[in-house]
């Protein structure tokens, strides 16, 4: 299993159109190593598109993606799959595989290596999921499977994690939890990048904010750039107070404009 | 409980051999098995030739026909993330059935070459795999580009629709009362009178479809997350769709060739073993061929012993005995317990 340990992904004027609309248009950004990236903006923004687009789960119909300076569309399938791994926002699993099945899963670009049954349950337990190893996973709730398909991002070596909303349907113990594990694995050399609705997770623990509107990248950098009441209201349509507490963000939205 | 799902599965294959005897041991005479094994399959001892000729070819395109049924059942059902899939769906059966029947139609009237091989048996069936190969080939540039599943099933279904008519249309128009039969018994499916000929001539396609399926394996199980997901594990393109439907084309295609089409096996079976295998799309793919081999073994057997008028069809047999097996299944899903 040597692969690339560090890997920088880019974005280079990126469009995409879906029945003649554009979802996507021009967005043109970098994701670093040891960089943890929240990608925010309202429903409709393009936020799974961009995500899907760099992980190779769609092909942009226009503008390209470089995985370390190399045009993605020429990486083979099998190798950007041991580069980049990738959680859809909604992914229901067709038949009910134990918990531990489906986490081995994650591996699949790696083929079958010895120490599999170690590398599932050491990402188990990174998402408090041991307990449900055996478990089928059509048995699950929601925020049990959604932690158990974060231990199937999590187990290979991917250097690049994508993850669309991986908080939704979490409890805020294992909100807190996800996104420590998140900041671990960027602290450690990764990329990671998260599609995010909840902009004090965001701001608590991401490097670097994207923000998107109506497919356009309406602006990035650090959440205190990006996370101003006149930008948020212009494109939230909300008003909002935004203060950092003891290091901790709070965003708190006061009421539509 | 995965010890025990293995022994079931051990148990299966160890059922399989006994079968075969127990096939060979069937019939309307009775043979000396032991002697009749030991003169060799040149021998022309009436129990040999009974032997050699015509109950070991059966028996086999039996564990054939239902390996393959039950292998693109499987497939099929990975494929498109649905129990409720069966190779049918894609117009292989049906495609190679409107081949087979404008052969039951014209056949007695070809000249030539032709006629004489109609004649000696393998004409029909080779047809049939390219009437499978055509209907698939439909489906699929139906479909188009980069397909879902659901659009790729109701591709299946319109094709499928416009062959059945086409069949009935057949029917309609039979030009007598016995290709009418004919044609009626084909649909029914029958292991009867199949020999060598047959045997061979489905073989290797039901061998390139499980290479070809073997293949796809782990895209099978990649596709157990969905389409994103299996995308983003290296399983991009059309390649691997193309892999599992010529895959299923060619073994199902080749065993509803010469068997006719018989349904069930394809559609249960892989429900019957999925909890044996911990639900892995990719092992169920053998463990539904070994099931299917076993259960339309037995089917035969059945319609071997039983003594009537008409010989039982296998179609029916096949429901008969998967169907309790279904029904168990049913029951115990709805105690939590497995599904």
């Amino acid at each position: 299993m040597k692969e690339k340990k560090h890997l920088e992904a880019s974005c280079l004027k990126l469009g995409l159109e879906r029945h003649g609309q554009p979802v996507l248009s021009e967005i043109s950004c970098t994701f670093k190593p040891y960089e943890l990236t929240a990608v925010v903006g309202p429903n409709g923004a393009g936020k799974s598109s961009l995500l899907q687009c760099l992980a190779g789960a769609l092909k942009p119909t226009s503008g390209r993606i470089e995985l370390d300076g190399q045009d993605a569309e020429q990486v083979p399938a099998a190798r950007r799959a041991r580069l980049s791994a990738f959680l859809p926002q909604a992914e229901v699993p067709a038949w009910s595989l134990s918990s531990a099945d489906l986490v081995a899963l994650g591996l699949l670009p790696w083929g079958r290596p010895a120490d599999r049954e170690q590398r599932v349950s050491a990402a188990l337990n990174l998402v408090d999921a041991q307990q449900f190893a055996d478990r089928p996973v059509t048995q699950l709730s929601g925020g049990e499977l959604r932690r158990v398909q974060l231990a199937r991002l999590l187990v290979g070596e991917a250097p690049l994690l994508i993850a669309d909303e991986p908080t939704a349907a979490l409890d805020i113990r294992h909100q807190l939890q996800l996104m420590q594990n998140f900041r671990r694995q960027a602290d450690a050399g990764k990329t990671v990048v998260l599609a995010l609705h909840d902009l004090s997770l965001a701001a608590r623990f991401c490097d670097r904010v994207l923000l998107l509107q109506g497919g356009q990248l309406r602006a990035q950098g650090t959440a205190e750039d990006v996370f101003t009441p006149a930008l948020i209201g212009d494109v939230y349509g909300v008003s909002c107070e935004f203060r950092w507490r003891d290091g901790v963000a709070d965003f708190v939205p006061l009421d539509l404009l | 409980m995965l010890t025990q799902n293995k022994s079931a599965l051990v148990l299966f294959a160890l059922a399989l051999p006994l079968a075969l005897i127990a096939a060979l041991a069937s019939g309307p005479v009775s043979i000396d098995l032991g002697a009749a094994l030991g003169d060799g399959w040149r021998s022309e001892n009436s129990d040999a030739v009974i032997l050699w000729q015509l109950r070991l070819p059966r028996a086999l395109l039996a564990i054939l026909v239902g390996a393959a049924l039950g292998m693109g059942g499987a497939a099929m059902q990975g494929m498109l993330r649905n129990p409720l899939a069966e190779p049918a769906l894609l117009g292989v059966s049906s495609g190679a059935a409107l081949a087979a029947i404008l052969m039951l139609y014209y056949g007695f009237s070809l000249p030539g070459f032709w006629g004489l091989a109609w004649q000696s048996g393998w004409l029909l069936p080779a047809l049939a795999i390219v009437g499978a190969f055509c209907a698939v080939a439909c489906v699929w540039l139906l479909a188009g580009r980069g397909a879902s599943a659901s659009r790729l099933v109701l591709a299946g279904v319109a094709i499928n629709a416009f062959l059945s008519a086409l069949m009935a249309l057949a029917l309609n128009y039979a030009p007598s009362m016995f290709a009418m039969q004919e044609i009626v018994f084909w649909l029914l499916g029958s292991l009867a009178n199949r020999g060598w000929d047959q045997l061979l001539l489905a073989l290797p396609f039901v061998l390139i479809g499980a290479v070809l399926l073997f293949c796809a394996r782990n895209y099978l199980r990649a596709l157990s997350l969905g389409e994103a997901s299996a995308a983003s594990l290296g399983f991009r393109g059309r390649r691997y769709p193309l892999l599992v439907l010529a895959g299923i084309a060619s073994a199902v295609g080749a065993a509803v060739a010469v068997a006719g089409t018989i349904g069930f096996v394809g559609l249960v079976v892989p429900h019957l073993v999925r909890p044996l295998v911990r639900q892995d799309p990719g092992l169920l793919l053998w463990a539904s061929a070994l099931a299917g081999a076993l259960l339309l073994l037995l089917a035969d057997i059945v319609v071997i012993n039983f003594v009537g008028a008409q010989e039982l069809r296998i179609g029916a047999v096949t429901a008969f005995i998967g169907a309790p097996f279904f029904f168990w299944l049913i029951v115990s899903a709805r105690r939590g317990q497995l599904l």
